[in-house]
């Protein structure tokens, strides 16, 4: 399933890289996220919490940045299990600054598998676009906070 | 057909051919029937199924150490124990998958049991499941019935080495010649999706082990055959005689795919034994659209070698079934089972055949109503269509060119088939005359005239019941058939017996799902014993322990109709002439001067010389010694009758699969808008030939339901997977089953041609419909996209589907 979206932030591109780099932002604007672990750089272990209908229950996973090019782009890998099935996916993340905002734009595609794919399917990419969105808003929030 | 097998001349009755009021609704319809759930045993527990959430993987490991401390755990089975405890399915194919109960080391399929929670009740149940943690490595998939046989598609099982799990290849006749004397070959490619039947009650199984008398008593709502209890015995590694199955009085629904059941037998045994519990298990609806069992997908590829004139010379096809992560009995049935009437109601002599069985990661297979009937059908009745399309011929009068004629019967098919008896041309002009057909394609003219997208669709198929289970062994060549046992048989068993008041009980063993078996047997029994219905008492709890049964025992398959009837009436047979010996004894007669009238057997001829039938009974209990010398004593019959036509395969692979064969003409009126790909159905004529009918108002329930789940599998339900091998339709959101607000208007017609091989000239009727409309709807569909050039070759047809071909088709313009 393919997913797609795009942020604007006040901020310039360097902010914004820098935002998105530091794990205690990520843990705090992630959706339902409870604990986020660096196993190793850029290798993160996270424990979630999801309470959306269809896909509601307790994830673990692990979260991986690749190929960073800083402060254009990274690839993100993340694979996670639950009571409700499985998720895993990849995405580029990228950045670009357009006047005195910084656009931040991610392409993935995500496979589901267990209850969430039998079930949730059809909901998933709506889903997935909510959360996408409560994170970014999070993470305009922390940037605020910092400035 | 020998003489010798017309064994039943029919007289006129009373009872039966009455729309008798079922005896069963009081019960079902205020909420006093028996099915699995109602069932609830001292110190039962409850199991929930850990079930696979990948369609392909290795388990690396399974821990349950935190579910195992949940409070209210009493035990958790897994695949471990599985393989230590049981052996896998024997199933009849020349290399046979490691088949258990629960996945050992690998999965095969989203929804496959890998483990067992045993708690205190349900709710602990699935929650201790949360609590269990599975290392699955995850390996590729393979979900196209093509790919599958490709040599680079991941193996699924090794100690198989591919992806094949059965191939034949057949000749009958003479293909070689039809296509040298054909004037034109046309061909078609077919796929027929996965479907099932979601029957209102899913699977349910209580099992206990005693380990004393080392035996297992399960109840479960099994439907049939009794087969699968060998099976299960052998996958217990204990004798047959050490578990007893008990089926409740009611079953909400079976439709074939409750023969799947089995495996689900085997796994809540082993949690039972393991545990010492009693467990229930009660499969919820997501478990059922995820793991239960459907009919098969199917890819044909079909030649029709054919004369100017319409005449079909001969076939040639290659049919691919996919039974799934694995392959369990009765399949690889699915690519044997219609071998008698592969050529439908059409006189086609000349037949090359090759049937493959291959795996894929989905879910596994069995009989599902019509028993790939609709597979078959489809293409074949999609291929008349294509046939007179490329003649320029009427779509009705290629079929009457080519129908068997009704002077014919019994007529013996070129792959063996014994129809019984039938009147082809009767029952298509019916349906004809139904919907009116000159006026609809003059309207039809003019409906293309405005552009609009009209569409008439036949399809006339001869319906087979009564399977004779010699079939199965066709998945062996000849050769290996004679190296190993014969096959045959359609058995089914009846006790029935009078009571010493003189009333009637019988015992029949057909695990009814609703089918209001219990009314017709006491219509049957009345006009044989000369009593009322209501004096008739029907007892219908199957228990392998005390029940006389065969091992094709129960309701699948459209049994009742030809062979339980037979037997009913047989078994009442035997007992009216061991009470005309009684009462010729006692009342110094000989029995041919006896006749039975309004509950007395009398003297003919001298009406005051005779015997209420109930002193008869009375006799035979309560004054034994009054009874003909070496007579038992008391008034019980058994009949285990099994049609005479079912025999094993001969050498040339030519086999009766059936044994009686009903008829049936669909004619269905649609209209296509071509805006949004949606179906309109105009009109819709079903006619069927089920012989004599029993009940004429349960006939109509039968062939209602068939129509909808034919329409289900025609437009609405697949048992849909993604790429990657997830079941994307495990609730009814996305499984779609036609409402009463989608099934039309059905004008139904019948013409009944007895059937020389039943007692009471009756054919089956239950799975009926579901085979023909889905061809029908198909060709209905295919007519009216003619003008834009589409061609229908697949199932189901969403609005999205139509629109898309109707997309690529402008686009080709």
């Amino acid at each position: 399933m393919k997913i797609e979206g795009k942020y604007k932030f006040l901020a310039s591109q360097e902010q914004i890289w820098d935002l998105f780099m530091d794990q205690k932002n990520l843990e705090k604007a992630i959706p339902g996220c409870e604990k986020m672990e660096e196993r190793e750089p850029g290798k993160y272990d996270v424990l979630l919490k999801i309470g959306i209908a269809a896909i509601k229950g307790t994830y673990t996973g692990k979260v991986e940045v690749v190929d960073p090019e800083p402060p254009n782009r990274y690839r993100l890998l993340g694979e996670g299990s639950g009571n409700p099935g499985f998720v895993k996916g990849e995405a580029t993340i990228e950045f670009s600054q357009e006047g005195q905002h910084t656009i931040v734009s991610y392409q993935g595609d995500m496979q589901v598998g267990g209850l969430i794919a039998g079930i949730g399917q059809r909901m998933i990419g709506g889903i997935a676009k909510m959360m996408a969105g409560q994170f970014f808003k999070k993470m305009a929030k922390e940037l605020k906070s910092q400035q | 057909m020998p003489e010798h097998l017309k064994t039943f001349e029919h007289k006129k009755r009373n009872w039966v051919g009455k729309p008798l009021k079922r005896k069963e609704d009081l019960r079902l319809l205020t909420g006093r029937g028996t099915f699995m759930d109602d069932i609830r045993l001292p110190d039962m527990k409850h199991a929930a199924t850990l079930r696979s959430p990948y369609p392909h993987a290795w388990i690396k490991g399974i821990n349950v150490s935190e579910a195992l401390n949940f409070p209210g755990v009493r035990g958790i089975l897994t695949g471990e124990d599985v393989a230590k405890m049981s052996n896998p399915f024997p199933v009849g194919v020349p290399v046979p998958p490691k088949y258990y109960c629960c996945a050992i080391d690998k999965v095969r399929f989203v929804g496959e049991p890998v483990a067992v929670v045993v708690a205190d009740d349900r709710y602990v149940a699935e929650d201790a499941l949360d609590l269990i943690t599975v290392d699955y490595e995850p390996l590729p998939v393979v979900m196209d019935i093509e790919e599958a046989m490709s040599p680079e598609a991941p193996v699924l099982h090794d100690n198989i080495g591919s992806n094949i799990y059965s191939h034949r290849f057949f000749q009958y006749g003479d293909m070689d010649k039809a296509y040298k004397e054909a004037d034109l070959v046309v061909k078609g490619k077919f796929h027929f999706p996965k479907y099932g039947s979601t029957p209102i009650e899913t699977y349910g199984v209580i099992a206990s082990y005693n380990p004393f008398s080392e035996e297992f008593v399960i109840y479960n709502n099994y439907q049939g055959p009794f087969v699968n209890h060998s099976l299960v015995a052998i996958a217990l590694g204990i004798p047959e005689n050490k578990m007893r199955w008990i089926v409740p009085t009611d079953i909400g629904g079976g439709f074939g795919t409750k023969t799947g059941l089995y495996p689900s037998i085997a796994l809540i045994a082993l949690a039972a034994k393991k545990t010492g519990m009693t467990v229930k298990w009660i499969e919820d609806r997501r478990e059922h659209l995820l793991a239960s069992a459907t009919g098969t997908d199917r890819v044909t590829y079909m030649e029709a070698a054919v004369k100017k004139d319409g005449t079909i010379l001969g076939l040639k096809d290659k049919a691919i079934d996919n039974t799934g992560g694995y392959i369990r009995a009765p399949e690889p049935g699915c690519a044997y089972r219609s071998t008698g009437n592969h050529t439908g109601g059409y006189q086609i002599r000349n037949l090359d055949r090759e049937v493959l069985v291959v795996g894929t990661n989905k879910c596994l297979t069995a009989p599902n109503r019509g028993y790939t009937c609709q597979e078959l059908y489809f293409s074949l009745e999609r291929m008349i269509d294509l046939v007179a399309s490329e003649l320029g011929m009427d779509t009705a009068e290629i079929r009457f060119k080519n129908f068997i004629q009704p002077d014919q019967f019994p007529y013996t098919t070129a792959t063996g088939g014994i129809y019984d008896a039938g009147d082809y041309q009767k029952v298509f002009q019916m349906a004809l005359d139904k919907i009116d057909y000159k006026k609809m394609r003059e309207e039809q003219r003019k409906a293309r005239e405005q552009g609009r997208l009209m569409g008439i669709g036949f399809s006339t198929v001869v319906d087979p019941s009564v399977t004779n289970i010699a079939y199965v062994t066709l998945a062996l060549t000849p050769e290996e058939r004679a190296k190993g046992h014969p096959k045959s048989g359609s058995g089914e068993a009846v006790i029935i017996k009078m009571d010493p008041l003189g009333k009637v009980h019988v015992i029949a063993c057909t695990n009814p799902q609703g089918q209001g078996h219990d009314t017709v047997i006491s219509q049957i029994v009345a006009d044989e014993l000369g009593v009322h219905p209501d004096d008739v008492t029907v007892s219908n709890v199957v228990d392998t322990h005390d029940r006389v049964y065969s091992i094709t025992t129960g309701s699948y398959s459209s049994r009742f109709s030809s062979v339980v009837t037979t037997a009913v009436v047989t078994a009442a047979r035997r007992l009216t002439e061991k009470m005309l010996k009684i009462a010729a004894h006692l009342l110094e007669a000989n029995v041919k001067e006896l006749e039975i009238q309004e509950g007395k057997i009398c003297v003919k001829g001298s009406p005051d010389k005779s015997m209420q039938m109930r002193h008869v009974a009375g006799t035979a209990h309560w004054n034994q010694a009054a009874l003909p010398e070496g007579m038992d004593a008391g008034l019980y019959e058994t009949c285990l009758y099994t049609m005479p036509t079912s025999q094993p395969p001969d050498e040339l692979d030519r086999v009766n699969s059936s044994n009686t064969y009903g008829f049936m003409a669909e004619a269905i009126v649609v209209e296509v808008d071509p805006e949004t790909g949606e179906v309109k159905i105009l009109k819709w004529a079903s006619v069927h030939d089920a012989g004599t009918i029993l009940n004429p108002a349960l006939l109509e329930g039968q062939v209602m339901g068939s129509c909808a789940h034919g329409l289900g599998g025609s437009l609405y339900e697949e048992w849909a997977y993604d790429e990657n091998g997830q079941c994307i339709t495990a609730s009814f959101q996305d499984y779609l089953v036609p409402t009463a607000m989608e099934v039309p208007k059905i004008d139904i017609g019948h013409v009944e041609i007895p059937s020389p091989i039943t007692a009471l000239g009756s054919k089956g009727a239950g799975e009926s419909s579901c085979m023909s409309v889905p061809a029908c709807i198909g060709n209905a569909i295919a007519d009216a996209l003619a003008p834009l050039g589409v061609t229908i070759s697949e199932l189901p047809l969403s609005p999205n589907k139509i629109w898309h071909l109707i997309q690529k088709a402008k686009k080709k313009r």
